[in-house]
């Protein structure tokens, strides 16, 4: 005899429905949540890449001034201080971003393509970009500056705005789990009413009743997750081995898909443990009105 | 003068827009006292124990257990009256899917007592009732004196401080009717309170406790049988 048998939950018409319905919902849950700390991690790594890094474009000219006016830029950079380093693009590196712009049979030697000096920050110092820009324009006007920092706010918002959507979007899928959690254990104490009443008859309390439920539930939830999860992790790395192909890379960092595991493997425990609760919420506003 | 702990004052009911079953019904249950309520079919003796087990919520008057007003009292502490009570319903009210073991030991599991204790109470009331060898066996195998008696057991098994019991001799054979009315003398004698319904003329006879009589929607006190050899 298993304590949670009082009641034959086991095999009644919600016990039918409700796991297909968990599935799915946790299975987009899962994915939601999982874009959601994608999105968190990308928004983290922009911020600090944009907020610590300068370009300076040094336009081509066919003399020998080029290079001097490279020489001189750099030597600016150097000595200026809350620079960390001053790296100028290799020309190699040039050819391979012009490529995957124009094509591979470009021949980019024809274009008078202009030197790029990447300038990373100190982080957390605080740098004079207009006194910088001033002393830039003096060695000559024609050297671009270009701050990544006066259109990271725009990719900021942009990044913020997707991310609270997905997590508003995990959010419902959870508050719809719940709903139905809710309305199916109401369909179950319905189902069960005559054996529920004659438990409550020889003196069973609405918390003895609602642990019932609540047991059945969790194993219920926990079993449904845990497949919505699996699948949702298997889309996961369908993914990001499609990304893998086209060359392009998913994860952001290391510890990203460490993240995400956890993701993968507490979702089934936390959305049977509100589960859990919902249903006992049911029976308790059922027993005890 | 004994305790009082059951209390009926005024007490009316009707089924919907039905007819009146009964009207102003009063009396006192005091501890340890044996009570039968005798009346017609359909003179309302089941609903007045309905009443009292709170399964039902009478249209007029009050009723009060052990000293709480039953009208007054929060739906969360109904439990812990029923408690007390024990109840052997008309219709068994046995749970199918449980064995009868499970079906007998469920009042002692939802009192928190763990299941080996309250499957070994469980196991030695049911061979005192005669239903030892069916402890595995599920109630749509019975017959309707087993179930009857497995009914009753389930009603016993906590000793609880006031039983009423539903025509519980209804489907069993005088023998075992004597037997189970023992049973609840015994059950008496530690103190519970006993009301049972009956139409059974040979156990009023056999068993001469005071009498309530419903009769025409109001309840009388007949006088003691004379005890039949």
């Amino acid at each position: 005899m298993n304590k949670d048998q009082d009641l034959p939950l086991r095999n009644d018409i919600a016990a039918r429905f409700v796991p297909k319905i968990i599935i799915l919902m946790v299975y987009l849950g899962t994915l939601c949540s999982t874009f959601t700390f994608f999105m968190i991690h990308s928004t983290l790594l922009w911020e600090e890449k944009l907020t610590t890094h300068l370009s300076m474009e040094i336009p081509f000219f066919s003399d020998a001034s080029s290079k001097d006016l490279q020489t001189r830029v750099t030597d600016l950079l150097q000595k200026t201080p809350g620079i960390n380093k001053v790296e100028v693009v290799p020309k190699a590196e040039m050819q391979t971003l012009f490529h995957s712009l124009l094509g591979e049979g470009t021949n980019v030697d024809t274009f008078s393509l202009p030197a790029i000096v990447d300038v990373s920050l100190n982080k957390g110092d605080a740098f004079d970009v207009d006194n910088l820009e001033t002393q830039l324009k003096a060695i000559s006007p024609l050297i671009q500056l270009i701050d990544h920092r006066l259109w990271q706010s725009q990719v900021s918002n942009l990044l913020f705005t997707s991310t609270s959507l997905a997590l508003l979007l995990t959010f419902l899928i959870l508050c719809s789990t719940l709903v139905t959690t809710f309305f199916a254990t109401r369909t179950s104490l319905l189902i069960h009413r005559k054996i529920v009443e004659v438990l409550s008859l020889i003196g069973a309390t609405p918390s003895y009743i609602a642990k019932q439920f609540q047991r059945n539930t969790f194993k219920q939830g926990l079993f449904a997750s845990s497949i919505g999860a699996f699948l949702a992790f298997l889309t996961f790395l369908g993914i990001y081995f499609l990304l893998e192909n086209v060359g392009q890379t998913f994860i952001v960092k290391t510890s990203f898909f460490f993240e995400v595991l956890a993701i993968f493997i507490l979702v089934p425990f936390i959305t049977s443990f509100f589960m859990m609760l919902s249903a006992r919420r049911a029976v308790m506003k059922a027993l005890c009105s | 003068m004994s305790e009082v702990i059951g209390e009926l004052l005024g007490v009316g009911h009707q089924y919907d827009e039905g007819p009146e079953i009964f009207k102003g019904v009063s009396f006192c249950i005091e501890k340890g006292s044996f009570r039968f309520i005798t009346g017609l079919s359909g003179s309302g003796k089941s609903s007045l124990l309905k009443i009292l087990y709170l399964g039902l919520k009478p249209k007029w008057g009050s009723v009060k257990l052990f000293g709480k007003d039953t009208f007054q009292i929060k739906p969360t502490l109904l439990p812990l009256l029923r408690q007390k009570i024990g109840v052997v319903f008309q219709e068994f009210n046995l749970l199918d899917h449980l064995t009868v073991i499970d079906n007998v030991s469920l009042p002692l599991r939802v009192r928190g007592i763990d299941i080996k204790q309250s499957y070994k109470h469980a196991g030695e009331l049911l061979e005192w009732v005669g239903l030892g060898d069916c402890l595995k066996a599920y109630p749509p195998s019975l017959s309707g004196g087993q179930k009857q008696r497995a009914a009753i057991a389930r009603a016993v098994i906590t000793r609880p401080q006031l039983l009423l019991a539903d025509e519980p001799t209804g489907n069993v054979d005088d023998e075992m009717a004597t037997k189970l009315l023992c049973l609840f003398e015994e059950l008496n004698k530690t103190g519970t309170a006993v009301l049972i319904t009956t139409h059974n003329q040979r156990i009023l006879k056999k068993f001469p406790y005071p009498q309530l009589a419903l009769k025409e929607g109001t309840v009388f006190q007949l006088p003691i049988e004379k005890k039949a050899s």
